[in-house]
């Protein structure tokens, strides 16, 4: 669909149902990924159940201010992102790329921090089967504890990579051939969903990974 | 979607973003405070609260068509089954939960 030829696909009456259609369809994938996420952090509460002692312990070394700065950018960027969508239902082009490009730039942060800080852990020898070391008190059962860590954040990580290169084709594709208009801007509600769903999942694994066992 | 849709004004979106860096600060404090068994859910019912906030106001739950809170309360309906049936099997066991 181009700017100068605003017609809904043939199996829509309108660009209005086409948009809710579209935006059902992500809330059907959200839905499947509520459920992926779920039995992760299901799994983590089993284990930290079973383990409470070691995943404490363990839990002690994850590197509190990358996980706290990490979850500051996301929230950030969710607010950048609905900007972006506020801003071309306005029809502000401008404001729109600006805040998308905020948005693709705080998630890249977002990897950046998460890179150093799997540094820090690599230094730190709790990356299992690399070089884990088991600390004493610890117990070997904390090594479960960042299985988990490396698990999750990895997948997160996946996600979040997703979200930025669904962001920069939003950019660098469909905004700049000029197919995001105030008629029909339902791709970037879409891509909307989906990162802040990204964003979701963080809330969620920043206080299962940062917070377990600091008091 | 199509241009007659009316949006939230930008200063709402920006007090959910304050809502949500301020639960984060009190979750992060919450760490530190002592509270034992406490923490967690005091955490976790806060990662809930964000979520909300996220869910409803940022994610537009709150707006047309209403059949979207049908589709989003289907994951954590069948999360629930999930969740349920798993613990059938922990919850009978036992010695479990290890004491903490």
């Amino acid at each position: 669909m181009s700017s100068d030829v605003l017609r809904p696909e043939i199996q829509y009456a309108t660009l209005a149902q086409q948009g809710d259609t579209a935006q059902l369809g992500m809330w059907v994938f959200l839905a499947t990924e509520t459920l992926f996420f779920g039995a992760l952090l299901f799994a983590y509460f089993i284990y930290r159940m079973s383990y409470p002692h070691e995943f404490a312990e363990a839990a002690k070394d994850a590197v509190l201010w990358c996980g706290s700065v990490n979850i500051g950018l996301l929230i950030t960027s969710s607010l950048t992102m609905v900007l972006a969508i506020n801003a071309a239902a306005d029809g502000r082009r401008r404001a729109l790329v600006f805040w998308l490009c905020a948005t693709a730039f705080l998630g890249i942060c977002f990897l950046g921090v998460k890179v150093w800080e799997y540094r820090l852990d690599y230094v730190d020898h709790v990356v299992p089967a690399v070089n884990f070391i088991v600390k004493p008190g610890a117990g070997s059962a904390g090594e479960l504890f960042w299985v988990f860590y490396f698990v999750a954040t990895g997948l997160h990580a996946v996600h979040l990579t997703i979200g930025i290169g669904l962001v920069l084709y939003m950019l660098l594709w469909r905004v700049r051939r000029g197919e995001i208009t105030p008629l029909y801007y339902a791709p970037l509600e879409v891509v909307g969903l989906y990162w802040s769903f990204v964003d979701t999942v963080w809330l969620f694994l920043f206080p299962a990974i940062y917070l377990a066992g600091r008091s | 979607m199509s241009g007659s849709r009316r949006h939230d004004p930008a200063l709402v979106f920006i007090i959910g973003w304050l809502a949500m860096l301020l639960l984060t600060g009190l979750s992060i404090g919450s760490a530190f405070l002592g509270l034992g068994l406490c923490a967690p859910v005091i955490q976790f019912g806060i990662a809930a609260t964000q979520a909300a906030i996220l869910f409803v106001l940022f994610m537009r739950l709150k707006g047309p068509p209403s059949l979207k809170w049908v589709f989003a309360g289907s994951g954590f309906f069948w999360l629930l089954f999930l969740f349920g049936l798993s613990m059938t099997d922990y919850a009978t066991r036992r010695g479990w939960p290890a004491a903490g």
